[in-house]
């Protein structure tokens, strides 16, 4: 593992001055920032506080764990990160849009451009090739049946399955499903790849592979967010965020977190 | 940015072939229906053109009207009108003499037997024809039927009027009684009595089945000996342009009201009608079938598209992690909503299309195989496909919508 202190990591300071001016649009560098993000859920009557007022802010390529035990709301601010779920309060700006004020169809969009999603379960259509698979984000953005299978194709190439582009999610291995997910999270060139415990469903082997992938598209500047519980996992990522109750309870580069951790 | 066209139709058919048997029997009650709606109207309208074109003809002959005691409706009247009509007076040869005088112009002007036409054994030396038609006619009703003859001469008005035991014979006659021997000349017997064959006629085919060559023809006056006079004598007229049979007509009817001596106050006694009036009176009868069909029709529709809408729904639910992966990725609502909508679409057009293919082939099938014809019609294969497509969107909307609003995170989640 390489040393993270040589790679660019927003500072604790230049976070705190974006994040401090509400209702400001933030600098184009700035790729994820919420303000006070709120989210409640309503269970038959009792009101669950999922996420109690997060202050975010994430700078182009920057590769992010966010780590937290089960209860914590990570989830629930992936689900925001991800725009497939809106706040009660607070702002979400992704890569300069108030994406928090934005409607359902709004939000389509915003997933289909700007988020790459990659699952624990890989969550691949079945009885699509791979290639298809890939192509899907594509289908959904209008791009024309020849350029969407040369782009597909290259996003498969991008993941070193060029050679299984047309055999099915089950004829493929875990990890190679996993890649193929990856290539689908690529292939519209979002402005972050967000990553939901992507390797939960792998060995330890293979897991290895895909966070190898993983650093491989950090070091190509891609913006990388990867929701994980496993500390040896988060410790991939060059920066670990670790919510507790619904906020944010610490935020650390790498170094600092395997330290705290005992790795 | 949105979906294209062409890759919602792809994904509708590509999830269709992907569950091939499902989709079939989804499809069957749009199939069966539809299915029927092609064959009977194809068989219901070939039998209409039938009438039209060939049968009409061959009963009254073409530029032609006939006079007669009863209108050709018979079938469709109550008893009150029926009793009126047993009340009016037979045909006579007097009157065929009256409407001859009356219309000079006139090709041929005919007597003959009507219905019901005695039938008889015909007897040539050991040979025997059982049930054949007698028709009595005066020598115009070959005119106007025009007979061909392949042999022989037809009856002559001598024949007639001398009461000659003469006859001619149908093609059909001709073959089975005299197979292999030339019938004109031969002396045959007709009910016991003695006829001797002076032609016959050339084949004319057979319409809805019946063969319109199985029959021999005498002279009205033989005929009227033998069976007596029938109640039904008509008078058949032939004009030699389509445009003179309506002057006729009223000619025809001024001359039989002063045969019949009927006064202005009182209504016709007689029928004066063409070939149109046996069409119209098939169509009255088949207008009845129409307006059944479409009844029928409707409530397999609504079955089948019942079946789709439940079929659609099941496949919401199968396929909710799927719609959640789509939503993820980047479908919007309406894409959603348009797949599902394309999918359920596709699959009651397809039933559509399935379903005029299978009733084409039952239609021409029943041709094949039957004397009734058929004739496929374009209107009845776009109402087909129109009603299926149009059962797709009814149907379809309610499972398309249900898929569209799903939560994507709670989509995701589902197994």
């Amino acid at each position: 593992m390489r040393n993270t202190d040589e790679y660019p990591i927003s500072t604790t300071e230049e976070r705190e001055a974006v994040v401090a001016t509400a209702g400001a649009a933030p600098e184009e560098d700035w790729v994820i920032v919420t303000r006070g993000l709120k989210r409640e859920y309503d269970m038959g009557g009792e009101v669950v506080r999922a996420l109690r007022g997060v202050d975010l802010a994430i700078r182009r390529n920057e590769y992010v764990a966010i780590m937290g035990p089960s209860g914590s709301g990570k989830s629930t601010l992936m689900n925001l990160i991800g725009c497939l779920d809106t706040p009660n309060d607070g702002e979400y700006w992704l890569n300069g849009q108030l994406v928090s004020a934005m409607s359902d169809d709004q939000l389509a969009r915003v997933r289909n451009k700007e988020i790459g999603f990659v699952f624990q379960t890989f969550n691949l259509l079945p009885r699509a090739t791979a290639l298809h698979n890939v192509e899907l984000p594509l289908v959904y953005a209008g791009v024309p049946g020849e350029e969407r299978r040369r782009r597909a194709e290259e996003a498969l190439e991008r993941v070193q399955l060029g050679a299984r582009m047309l055999h099915k999610p089950n004829e493929l291995s875990g990890g190679q499903r996993q890649r193929v997910a990856i290539a689908r999270a690529l292939v519209n060139r979002p402005s972050i790849l967000l990553a939901d415990e992507p390797t939960g469903n792998l060995d330890s082997t293979t897991s290895e592979e895909i966070m190898k992938v993983f650093e491989e598209l950090a070091d190509q500047g891609q913006t990388v967010i990867m929701v994980t519980h496993e500390p040896d996992i988060a410790a991939h990522a060059r920066r670990v965020i670790v919510l507790r109750d619904g906020v944010i309870a610490s935020d650390d580069k790498r170094s600092a977190f395997t330290q705290k951790v005992g790795l | 940015m949105t979906m294209r066209h062409t890759d919602v139709v792809a994904s509708a058919l590509e999830q269709i072939r992907a569950n091939k048997l499902r989709s079939f029997f989804t499809l069957l009650g749009i199939i069966v229906s539809v299915t029927f709606l092609v064959a009977v109207v194809a068989i219901i309208q070939g039998m209409n053109a039938y009438v039209r074109e060939n049968l009409a003809s061959a009963v009254i002959g073409s530029n032609a009207f006939q006079v007669r005691r009863f209108p050709i409706q018979v079938g469709l009247i109550d008893d009150e009108i029926f009793r009126r009509y047993a009340r009016r007076p037979k045909i006579t040869p007097s009157d065929a003499r009256a409407v001859r005088a009356a219309i000079p112009d006139a090709q041929a002007v005919s007597l003959q037997s009507g219905w019901p036409t005695p039938t008889s054994d015909v007897v040539w030396r050991e040979r025997e024809q059982d049930d054949i038609p007698v028709f009595g006619v005066t020598a115009d009703y070959q005119v106007v039927q025009d007979y061909k003859f392949s042999g022989g001469r037809p009856l002559s008005d001598l024949d007639v009027r001398e009461k000659r035991p003469v006859a001619i014979v149908g093609a059909d006659v001709a073959d089975k009684l005299f197979e292999g021997v030339d019938p004109v000349g031969k002396d045959m017997r007709i009910g016991g009595s003695l006829f001797t064959v002076v032609g016959v006629v050339a084949k004319k085919g057979r319409v809805l089945g019946q063969s319109f060559d199985a029959f021999v023809m005498i002279p009205i006056t033989q005929f009227e000996m033998m069976y007596g006079r029938r109640s039904t004598n008509t008078i058949s007229v032939k004009m030699r342009e389509a445009k003179d049979v309506a002057g006729a007509m009223q000619r025809a009817e001024e001359a039989m009201r002063i045969a019949h001596r009927l006064r202005p106050s009182q209504e016709n006694d007689f029928s004066v009608e063409t070939a149109d009036a046996l069409i119209a009176f098939w169509e009255q009868l088949t207008k009845v079938l129409f307006s059944v069909i479409p009844a029928v029709v409707a409530i397999g529709v609504v079955v089948g598209g019942i079946v789709i809408m439940n079929i659609m729904l099941m496949a919401v639910t199968e396929r909710t992690r799927e719609i959640g992966i789509r939503k993820a990725v980047g479908a919007t609502a309406r894409d959603i909503q348009k797949q599902f909508l394309a999918e359920s679409i596709a699959l009651a057009a397809m039933g559509g299309m399935i379903g005029v293919a299978v009733g084409w082939l039952f239609a021409m099938g029943i041709a094949a195989i039957s004397p009734l014809p058929a004739r496929v019609t374009l209107w009845s294969i776009l109402l087909a496909v129109g009603l299926g497509a149009g059962v797709g969107v009814l149907f379809g909307v309610y499972p398309a919508s249900r898929a569209a609003k799903l939560d994507p995170i709670t989509a995701l989640r589902a197994e």
